[in-house]
């Protein structure tokens, strides 16, 4: 059974791209437009990882993020994040959180600022779940 | 502390980032989450004779918002806020409206657009029909202060406009749940000449007394929370004397509760809500009767 792959971006441009580059290459996609969906579908569907966006509506990418990594059942799914965000910005948005109290969560397997190369999302996909 | 969730619209002709960061003083009153909308008129895109429907230009104009609002995002994320954007084609008010929905906003921050002939006979209306379909309060935020200067902090000394209506009671209770970027409010109430039915000196002192006594119940609720409070009478037009009160004071902002008359009659009864949303140099906090605390 191929493995499944949930990419959360509110870009339907994007989705549609990422969705094709997995289903290319032997990928099961599965979509959400945000945050609080795709962390829905998370629980719902296990997936074998996670690609996904910061800037979205309803939930960010770095408050999904954040609740992936403090959840039991979720945390060991690996996540690339990839984002017009710079990775600085998440990295220091993480660290602010911490601050205000949350715990303090590990850095993201792999992080891509966008746009994207096809065949590098392949690959680092690849490297990540096989 | 329930978070709360501040909906900025903009089309960048009229809030930009520093009216955006003006506002993270919000943060001590719960607001955590800061959702951008930009509203790409149709009118720039759709169809045009001979060439249809303008893609690359919807295209280009999403794009140019989208680097705006990473860019600010970029900032607020950095501050430990949540962030969220939308960038949509349509008509602007039921864009602002659905969206206000489907994010389920406590405050609506808008500017007041640059207008043509028509809009600014209707102008203020568009606000006050978000007030009546949301039941949200909206901030018609103006943050050049009349000096040029940036209004740093808005919500330092509203100008609370009291006229005991329902509406105005909700002012009261949506203006204590910001009480910690508060530090003194300036409650008034503005005595129409209408009022004065009679021209006897005793009755007209009675007025003043009962208004008087209104005001410092409404302050002492500021004092209970730690939060100076001081109250004034004026008389004449509601308009003037508030914009009056509001330069003598030095007030930050002006708040005031909306009648949830529907925005054609309120346009044409001339009312409080239409003239700050028009014409007052300071932002206008304007929270409608039937806001859900």
């Amino acid at each position: 059974m191929s493995k499944k792959v949930l990419t959360v971006d509110d870009d339907s441009d994007i989705s549609i791209f990422v969705k094709t580059v997995l289903e290319e290459n032997g990928y099961t996609p599965l979509v959400a437009r945000n945050g609080e969906t795709g962390l829905a579908i998370a629980r719902d569907e296990s997936p074998d990882l996670i690609i996904l966006d910061v800037l979205m509506p309803k939930q960010s990418g770095i408050r999904m993020y954040r609740e992936l990594k403090t959840d039991e059942s979720l945390k060991n799914i690996p996540v690339i994040i990839l984002s017009g965000i710079a990775k600085r910005t998440f990295l220091r948005s993480q660290e602010a959180l911490t601050e205000f109290g949350d715990e303090s969560i590990p850095e993201p397997d792999v992080y891509i600022e966008k746009p994207v190369d096809p065949m590098e999302l392949a690959g680092t996909v690849k490297s990540l779940i096989g | 502390m329930k978070a709360k969730k501040l909906l900025f619209v903009t089309q960048f002709e009229e809030l930009w980032f520093d009216a955006l960061q003006s506002l993270m003083d919000l943060r001590k009153a719960g607001f955590n989450h800061t959702v951008f909308l930009h509203v790409i008129d149709r009118d720039k895109v759709a169809m045009h004779r001979g060439k249809g429907y303008l893609k690359d230009e919807e295209v280009k104009l999403r794009e140019m918002a989208n680097v705006r609002f990473i860019d600010w995002a970029e900032s607020l994320f950095e501050q430990g806020m949540e962030v969220g954007a939308y960038i949509v084609v349509g008509n602007p008010l039921p864009k602002i409206i659905s969206t206000a929905a489907e994010e389920n906003v406590d405050l609506i921050v808008t500017g007041r657009h640059k207008q043509g002939k028509l809009e600014e006979l209707y102008g203020g209306s568009e606000t006050l029909e978000i007030l009546e379909r949301t039941s949200t309060p909206v901030l018609v935020y103006k943050y050049m202060l009349p000096s040029g200067k940036v209004n740093e902090r808005p919500f330092e000394r509203p100008l609370l406009t009291l006229d005991w209506s329902p509406a105005s009671g909700k002012a009261v209770e949506y203006l204590l749940s910001f009480k910690d970027v508060l530090k003194k409010v300036i409650a008034i109430h503005v005595i129409n000449e209408k009022e004065f039915k009679s021209t006897s000196a005793m009755e007209i002192q009675s007025l003043r007394k009962e208004n008087k006594q209104k005001l410092e119940e409404v302050c002492s609720l500021f004092e209970k929370e730690g939060i100076e409070a001081e109250s004034h009478l004026y008389v004449g037009s509601t308009f003037e004397q508030i914009e009056k009160a509001a330069s003598e004071r030095e007030a930050t902002m002006i708040v005031a509760g909306t009648t949830g008359k529907s925005p054609l009659k309120e346009m044409f009864l001339g009312s409080v809500g239409t003239k700050l949303t028009k014409h007052s140099m300071l932002p206008s906090l304007l929270v409608p009767a039937s806001v859900k605390l």
